[in-house]
């Protein structure tokens, strides 16, 4: 009796992950059920799209309740994690329209793309807040399984196949090496609950300290390829170059934030007292930190295709957020929240316009960025805006994203990871300089005309551009929302 | 009998898992490969929790590994016959259209 009330009362803390899975059952029902004809399926948009908004609905619901633990302690619900689906959620709604219109998808495989998305949208929000090691497996393997298929979308593809292949093997790989580190620190510390692996970490002695170190090295392994961080980042450029235009996009988005609200709590529970776990794990993700960033931004420099270019640049982004969770206080996982946002915008702005070229040439070299400002004003100029925005140009909100990162970690005193990640910052201004070149003083290759983007997409490109720009002017709104009002980690 | 020959065994399953994916070129040994590593971790979930303590959270992973190996299998499998139709080979060195 007691079992059954208290998994009725957690569910009422559950609602927008109920809203996102019925949603995915429902598309995959109607998929089978509703019209052969993929283009006259209306309503099966309209019910996906619902379904997100619905989802997005919940959340806003639940965003100033306090913290929640449920399912018997399982899953919290807290401010961080709900900010962090939120911005997921957004970002999914925006890559499904994106994947509506681009060619890169074919039609017959439109809500095929729906379902799957939703369902790695779920394995987010379950990653975001897992409070026990099973949840964050279960959160990781959902995301991690229903990529594979994503990144293979493009069926008939010779790359596409190639970049589930890789991301297949990969993620099991790595997925298994994470799970061999959880059996280890189950081992140890006989349990699986954050809060009491907290706790007894605190009363091991050196030795048990000394045995429990590798376990955490290869626990990183999974996560650190979820948000795939400087040893793990092989895959990314290959996944992202073979995978179609709108799944790249949110590839770059919603596993890497889910991945890395899992890092940021892992790191706010299990290490806030000073210890020698503390400064090994302190001291790893501070030197994986610099080395995302500068690794990222070194090869994009020479890059061909702008999706390759992109993917560089997202490990590099990556590098920058993994900086907030060195802080372990609430100013950082406050500015972890502003960056994700702003990466949000910036990257699915990017993105968009990509897949648009890409469309119409059938790739994405730099070269066919060339005059774009003469062919399609809009697009050149939201273009122009998303890229000094990701090299972290005032007054745009990629520089107020950086700006609070670095002054968290400034007032922590990693004074050396500052001015890294500033130089990194100058680095990245090369490449991304390199494409508002081509935009603005290169004069097109052809008279061609670009095909029509329709209303939708222009006034999406205009909306994001503008909110670039407004969020980096008046970010003091966004930045107050954003803000933790209760620490992540437990108070005993 | 302790604890002992139970890690040893599945150290020796986990060397065994990533030695295979290493050296291995077909495609459906490398996913052996993963499913080695998987059960190397829910072996030492089940010794764990039969000797050292007395929850039944080890055992409830080793299930859930179970299941998520079974479906980490079927999307890997589904991915590596659409490979095979593509290229007709299931050699990864024949993987090579995306590389800098």
């Amino acid at each position: 009796m007691e079992l059954g009330s208290n998994y009725l009362y957690s569910i009422t803390y559950y609602v927008p992950e109920c809203i996102a899975i019925i949603a995915m059952a429902g598309i995959l029902f109607l998929e089978i059920a509703y019209k052969k004809d993929e283009s006259k399926r209306i309503l099966l948009k309209i019910f996906t799209v619902l379904g997100f908004i619905f989802t997005l609905a919940a959340l806003f619901c639940l965003v100033d309740l306090p913290t929640k633990k449920i399912f018997y302690n399982a899953i919290v619900i807290d401010r961080f994690s709900t900010l962090v689906k939120i911005v997921a959620v957004i970002a999914t709604l925006i890559c499904y329209y994106f994947g509506l219109l681009s060619r890169d998808i074919y039609t017959y495989l439109k809500s095929e793309f729906g379902i799957l998305i939703m369902g790695v949208l779920v394995g987010t929000m379950l990653l975001a807040s897992a409070n026990n090691m099973l949840t964050l497996y279960l959160g990781i393997e959902m995301l991690s399984i229903l990529c594979y298929p994503l990144a293979a979308l493009k069926r008939s593809d010779e790359k596409s196949a190639e970049a589930g292949l890789k991301y297949a093997l990969y993620g099991g790989l790595s997925a298994g090496v994470m799970l061999f580190g959880i059996s280890f620190i189950f081992g140890i510390l006989g349990t699986i609950q954050f809060d009491e692996i907290a706790v007894r970490i605190a009363s091991l002695d050196v030795t048990q300290k000394m045995i429990l170190l590798p376990s955490f090295l290869f626990f990183f392994v999974g996560l650190g390829y979820k948000i795939s961080c400087v040893p793990f980042h092989m895959w990314a450029p290959d996944v992202y170059e073979g995978s179609p235009i709108p799944v790249t996009a949110f590839f770059s988005i919603v596993p890497k934030i889910g991945g890395m609200a899992a890092i940021v709590r892992v790191t706010a529970i299990f290490f806030t007292t000073e210890n020698l776990l503390q400064y090994t794990w302190v001291g790893a993700l501070s030197i994986i930190a610099a080395l995302t960033m500068t690794v990222g931004n070194v090869s994009a420099l020479g890059q061909r295709s702008v999706k390759r270019m992109l993917a560089y640049s997202s490990i590099a982004q990556i590098g920058n957020i993994l900086l907030g969770a060195l802080v372990l206080e609430t100013v950082g996982y406050q500015a972890i929240i502003f960056y994700f946002f702003g990466y949000m915008v910036m990257t699915l702005l990017a993105f968009g316009i990509t897949a648009v070229l890409s469309d119409q040439y059938g790739n994405d070299y730099f070269d066919r960025f060339n005059g774009l400002v003469y062919r399609n004003p809009l697009m050149a100029i939201a273009l122009i805006v998303t890229m000094l925005s990701l090299a972290g140009m005032p007054p745009f909100i990629g520089f107020i994203a950086k700006f609070n990162i670095i002054a968290a970690i400034i007032q922590k005193g990693f004074y050396v990871l500052a001015v890294i990640a500033v130089l990194n910052s100058v680095v990245s201004l090369y490449y991304y300089m390199r494409l508002v070149r081509l935009v603005v003083f290169k004069m097109p290759d052809s008279t061609e005309k670009l095909f029509n983007l329709g209303i939708g997409r222009q006034v999406l490109f205009a909306i994001m551009g503008l909110l670039i720009l407004i969020t980096g002017i008046f970010w003091e709104e966004l930045y107050t929302f954003a803000h933790i009002t209760n620490q992540i980690k437990l108070a005993h | 009998m302790g604890i002992a020959p139970y890690i040893i065994v599945s150290s020796i399953l986990f060397v065994c898992g990533i030695v295979v994916m290493i050296a291995r070129k077909n495609i459906i040994g490398i996913l052996l490969g993963i499913e080695l590593i998987l059960n190397a971790a829910a072996l030492n979930f089940v010794s764990f929790t039969k000797f050292s303590n007395s929850n039944l959270d080890g055992q409830v992973f080793a299930l859930f590994i179970i299941l998520v190996a079974a479906a980490e299998a079927a999307v890997g499998l589904a991915i590596v016959i659409r490979f095979f139709q593509i290229r007709e080979s299931i050699h990864i060195d024949s993987a090579t259209q995306l590389q800098s």
